[in-house]
């Protein structure tokens, strides 16, 4: 709405820090609406901020050992957090306490390495431990953890033993919710349906070692990879046919449209993210010595567009704000940077009708400007015009989500979108977090 | 986004109760095509039905018959002791808050008009209240320099925000409640936090006392106005002001609204007119004139289904403007001294009104439409 009054060009990624928040985060998501930031602590204890604010608003303390995932269900009410102790939780922001009660908690054997919602149903979740990767539906329906199996062709059995399993280094569900992307340690990526938990097809990256990181353009038919080479790829997504009865699969090697790297210092990327609207790639790199984060301008080749330098505190994660030119970036001392892009104030908007020019310009006077007109014609006038409607109810500008809204009108009638619809969660849209008024004591 | 499905849901429930205390009036089946005009401006329209309205008026020239809505008195509350500055429904619509120069802050059942609470606390007059987006506090601004929270939950002092140098004399939250926003004669705007009850902001905002403090539908604006006769609008994050808009005479600005879709801002002046102006080009589309308004600031609000411009006025009346044509569709008489106050039901078609020392009443109007007429 502001972005409509200000009349001024602003850049279209953020450009400074804003402020920096401290919290003993090593990672952060922003949730969809934009108005608040979960951040996983070293300590197990997840802390959600509210950015209009910039308070801490929610504790969710359940973990005892560090927190390596965060992730929001579609409409902000649920918070799934995953960790070293071995434990999943959702917790559920509508309870009215600073300590919100937990939804469930799924329990493995092993750590977890990472965890998300289905987009689409947040009783549905994907869950990558140690060792395997799992499927977990609480749906009653539906209820049970199912794990995700790569397959191999007969063909080559005598293979079997020295190639028995890949191991699983990164796995996301694409922006609709029906396919599963499984990043392997050999150069592999894996892609799962989420339905019949089958494998549909095997996407050989080569060059790229250990795929540790995925993830997707907001249209959902473009993806990035972070791989053990220090190379960002990023590849464009075949359509995937739905699955047949007796579990074929296409094996097809993709190769990248764009990569990103820095050729001089050749840094490793701890996470990457895109702008809203898809244009633009910020990558957060494992540099030893500075905290930086990289953007680049995928409408213009995937040229580099800006370092951002946030200084000395080495940076871990970094997530894009959903509707706006800011960034989230923590710090492996436990800052949360806020990036954003400042604009310069218009000592001319305190003016009623002025404008403000950059350089002189010479005024060109209009012909009848200075013109003697009757007072009751103007007023005439002016009632014409005023007869025009107005609409006071109507909205009229959308959120910059436009690819992302593209693919939520795409295909929402198949059979894999009405089964993740089924039995609905109650994460339902208008909902509103309770604000809680700190007791005075406490200050 | 304040305006969703479920605010929409109790307008079904109205014309169910409108139709059990009125058995005659059944707005349901409408006679002819004059008739249907009423229902749609009676109970607010379900949401695809408003979206489809906008682009319909585009093709046919519609005939400018305006709804003329028949507000009745229907309650009459008593129990100020001094001038009453501000009424506000509450988000639900179950409850009225009034605030006066008695320094009480009074809670009203809206439908029986039975008292429900008295919140005692300020030291001086209260010249605002102001409802969270869930109803789960009340906020009042006073002469006592302070701004107070009441929680809905035990009726209780939550905090007191002090930071103002002068009177308080306007305050609203943000939408998503984490916000509020106070205004008042030391001429500043402040920005606090409501969960910690400090200050985040303070905006220099005019030159002469604040009127007026609000935020638009997604709380990324806030609008002020002041005695200065400026309007200005402020990008909430950054404090920073992005535009101001002026009337050529300079008149007092004694409040001020976004519409329900921010485009525009419906503000008050004490030359006696009502202005619609277009944020965005800096221009006013609408004039309403006819009620009276050169001393005090009184408020102005959309009446219940959007369709028409309430207001009180200096002349002890109560004047509804149709919001396309301009016209004055209905005026309520009663009060016996100058209405500073109105609001409406953001449900049903209801409108609560309170006038000053001679008076002392809040009082209740709905509409019950003519039929067959």
């Amino acid at each position: 709405m502001n972005r409509v009054l200000a009349n001024t060009l602003t850049s279209p990624y953020p450009t400074t820090i804003q402020t920096s928040l401290e919290s003993y985060a090593l990672n952060v998501r922003y949730d969809p609406s934009g108005r608040f930031l979960a951040a996983g602590r070293q300590d197990g204890v997840a802390v959600i901020w509210d950015l209009d604010t910039k308070g801490q608003v929610r504790w969710l303390d359940g973990h005892v050992k560090m927190i390596t995932s965060v992730d929001w269900s579609q409409n902000s009410r649920y918070v799934l957090t995953a960790s070293k102790d071995w434990n999943v939780i959702i917790w559920d922001l509508a309870s009215e306490s600073e300590y919100p009660r937990r939804k469930a908690t799924v329990r493995f054997d092993v750590p977890v390495v990472s965890a998300s919602f289905h987009p689409k149903n947040s009783q549905i979740l994907l869950v990558l431990t140690s060792f395997e990767l799992w499927i977990v539906d609480l749906r009653s329906e539906y209820k049970g953890q199912y794990e995700l199996v790569e397959v191999f062709d007969d063909s080559d059995e005598e293979g079997g033993s020295h190639r028995a399993r890949n191991g699983f280094a990164a796995a996301r569900f694409d922006p609709s919710g029906k396919h599963v992307f499984v990043g392997t340690t050999s150069g592999t990526l894996l892609v799962f349906n989420t339905r019949t938990k089958t494998m549909i097809a095997r996407h050989k990256i080569s060059g790229a070692g250990i795929i540790r990181g995925l993830v997707f353009h907001p249209s959902g038919r473009r993806l990035v990879t972070n791989s053990s080479d220090r190379v960002l790829r990023q590849l464009n997504l075949p359509v995937y046919a739905p699955p047949t009865a007796d579990n074929e699969y296409i094996e097809q090697e993709l190769e990248p449209t764009h990569r990103f790297h820095d050729p001089i210092s050749k840094v490793a990327w701890h996470n990457m993210s895109y702008s809203p609207d898809g244009e633009w790639l910020a990558g957060g790199a494992a540099d030893d010595a500075a905290h930086k984060i990289y953007i680049w301008d995928l409408a213009r080749e995937g040229l580099l567009a800006s370092t951002l330098d946030g200084g000395r505190e080495l940076l871990t994660d970094v997530h894009w704000h959903p509707n706006k030119p800011s960034i989230a970036s923590t710090t492996n001392l436990g800052s949360i940077f806020i990036w954003h892009c400042p604009t310069e104030e218009r000592w001319g908007a305190f003016a009623g009708g002025f404008e403000e020019v950059d350089e002189n310009i010479e005024y060109e006077e209009r012909e009848d400007e200075f013109d003697i007109e009757d007072e009751a014609e103007i007023a005439r006038r002016k009632m014409l015009e005023e007869e025009e409607d107005v609409d006071i109810d109507g909205v009229v500008e959308s959120v910059t989500n436009g690819a992302a809204d593209l693919i939520r009108q795409n295909g929402e009638d198949d059979e894999d979108a009405l089964w993740a619809l089924d039995d609905p969660d109650d994460d339902v849209k208008g909902w509103k977090l309770k604000v809680i008024s700190e007791d005075d004591d406490m200050m | 986004m304040n305006v969703d499905g479920d605010d929409y849901k109790p307008a079904d429930e109205f014309s169910e109760t409108n139709g059990y205390d009125e058995p005659q009036a059944e707005p349901l089946p409408p006679p002819d095509g004059r008739e249907s005009v009423a229902p749609t401006a009676l109970s607010p329209p379900p949401l695809p039905d408003s979206s489809t309205q906008t682009p319909a008026p585009v093709p046919q020239p519609k005939p400018h018959t305006p709804y003329r809505p028949n507000y009745k008195p229907t309650l009459m509350l008593s129990g100020h002791s001094r001038s009453i500055s501000s009424v506000k429904f509450s988000p639900d619509g179950s409850m009225l808050a009034s605030c006066a120069a008695d320094k009480l802050v009074k809670l009203w059942d809206s439908e029986t008009g039975d008292i429900i609470h008295t919140f005692e606390g300020h030291t001086e007059g209260v010249s605002d209240v102001a409802w969270s987006g869930n109803g789960d506090f009340l906020a009042s601004a006073s002469d006592d320099k302070t701004v107070r929270l009441w929680s809905m939950e035990d009726y209780a002092e939550r905090k007191v925000l002090y930071g103002h140098t002068n009177f308080v004399f306007c305050v609203n939250f943000s939408p998503s409640s984490s916000l509020l926003a106070s205004g008042g004669f030391d001429e500043s705007v402040r920005v606090w936090d409501v969960s910690k009850g400090k200050t985040l902001k303070t905006l220099p905002a005019h030159s002469d006392p604040v009127t007026a403090v609000t935020f638009n539908h997604d709380g990324t604006l806030i609008a002020s106005c002041s005695m200065d006769g400026l309007i200005r609008i402020w990008d909430t994050e950054s404090g920073q002001c992005l535009k101001t808009l002026a009337d050529d005479d300079n008149p007092i600005c004694s409040h001020i609204k976004f519409t329900p879709n921010s485009v525009f801002i419906l503000a008050s002046t004490q030359d006696s007119t009502i202005r619609l102006w277009k944020a965005q080009t800096s221009k006013c589309v609408k004039t309403y004139t006819g009620h009276t308004n050169r001393t005090y600031c009184i408020s102005t609000d959309f009446a219940p289904g959007h369709k028409h411009i309430v207001s009180g006025s200096e002349d002890m009346k109560v004047y509804i403007w149709d919001l396309q044509t301009r016209e004055i569709v209905q005026v309520l008489e009663g009060h016996r001294d100058v209405v500073l106050a109105v609001a409406s039901h953001p449900t049903r078609p209801m409108i609560a009104s309170a006038a000053m020392e001679k008076d002392l009443t809040i009082r209740i109007w709905a509409d019950e439409p003519l039929v067959g007429v």
